[in-house]
């Protein structure tokens, strides 16, 4: 181990020092513990509100911009492009295509899914270039998809939608 | 302009909880530190063993060449460097009587720890006032920085 020309007089390897939770909980170890009460309340805004209000009616809708001629999703108020409020909202397709995707074999805490999951981003039939939504592919195996896979949205059955992204339950291979 | 929500029952929001949870271990020299503190109201830093820089609080080994370090006593006076003074809470609450918080060079290392000052009044507060530290009774002590209640100016 060297770190420029320093003489180094600690050893390469340090062993550590192993605890475990009964050293914690005997207060052998001296310790520090938080419990923080994190809330949120996120607001949907304008835009998004009435994208998933529509996703309970089992459409998508995207904005136009007249100046430059973007449809755009997921919606927003303003083009950010142009700095002036879109013009129009636009129902577009449920079907796809597959602009980038991952598999993750982990769930969010880092544990072992049973079956990997796979994450895309879906370019919406009827949206310009580079619009995409994030979601689930389902009904494929992790070995057959590819970037440019046309894709569907299989939605819930349309009591149980309830105006999330969930109500679309994943988009499977046309 | 395009027709916009009014309803406020068709904008839509989501609530969540956030869980965290941690048990933060002080480490072999903090834990060093806490039980020396708490023991016997003692003060523990690091010295390197090859520069002399004095680590306060204690590291086991010196950040400056890698060296090891030995443990050494202080007394945990010190000087004060900085200070500002609290007149709301963490909820911006005003507080009845207002909180000092001081950066204190600690006499006999090259570190500092942030505290609070008491038995002062803001008034006599400046750059340089000699402190000392003020523990909890030994019976009350757990481990924790909060062990020492604050630091008051040597009279």
């Amino acid at each position: 181990m060297s770190v420029g020309k320093r003489d180094i007089t600690c050893p390469g390897y340090a062993p550590g020092t192993p605890i475990k939770d009964e050293d914690i909980k005997l207060k052998k170890v001296t310790s520090v513990e938080d419990h923080p009460d994190i809330r949120y309340s996120w607001s949907a805004g304008q835009a998004i509100s009435k994208f998933l209000n529509g996703l309970k009616e089992g459409k998508i809708y995207g904005v136009k911009c007249n100046k430059c001629k973007r449809i755009m999703v997921p919606p927003r108020m303003f083009c950010e492009l142009c700095y002036k409020p879109i013009d129009e909202w636009v129902e577009l397709k449920d079907t796809g295509v597959v602009q980038t995707f991952s598999i993750s074999y982990i769930d969010p805490d880092a544990k072992p899914l049973p079956e990997p999951i796979i994450v895309a981003v879906i370019a919406i039939d009827g949206a310009s270039h580079n619009m995409g939504i994030m979601h689930l592919l389902g009904e494929v195996k992790p070995e057959d998809v590819y970037v440019g896979m046309k894709v569907k949205a299989v939605w819930k059955d349309e009591k149980e939608r309830e105006g999330a992204i969930t109500d679309i339950k994943y988009w499977k291979p046309i | 302009m395009i027709e916009k929500i009014i309803s406020p029952k068709e904008l839509k929001h989501w609530d969540g909880i956030i869980d965290v949870y941690w048990i933060y271990t002080s480490g072999e020299a903090g834990d060093k530190f806490f039980k020396a503190l708490k023991e016997d109201g003692k003060f523990i830093a690091a010295k390197c063993k090859k520069c002399g820089w004095v680590y306060f609080p204690p590291r086991m080994y010196c950040e400056k060449d890698f060296s090891e370090t030995e443990y050494i006593e202080v007394s945990g006076k010190g000087k004060v460097k900085a200070f500002t003074i609290a007149r709301l809470d963490l909820k911006e609450k005003e507080l009845q009587d207002p909180q000092i918080y001081a950066i204190i060079d600690i006499d006999g290392t090259n570190g500092c720890i942030v505290h609070l000052l008491g038995e002062v009044d803001p008034k006599d507060l400046r750059h340089g006032l000699e402190v000392e530290p003020v523990l909890k009774k030994k019976e009350e002590r757990e481990g924790k920085i909060t062990d020492i209640l604050y630091f008051r100016p040597i009279s």
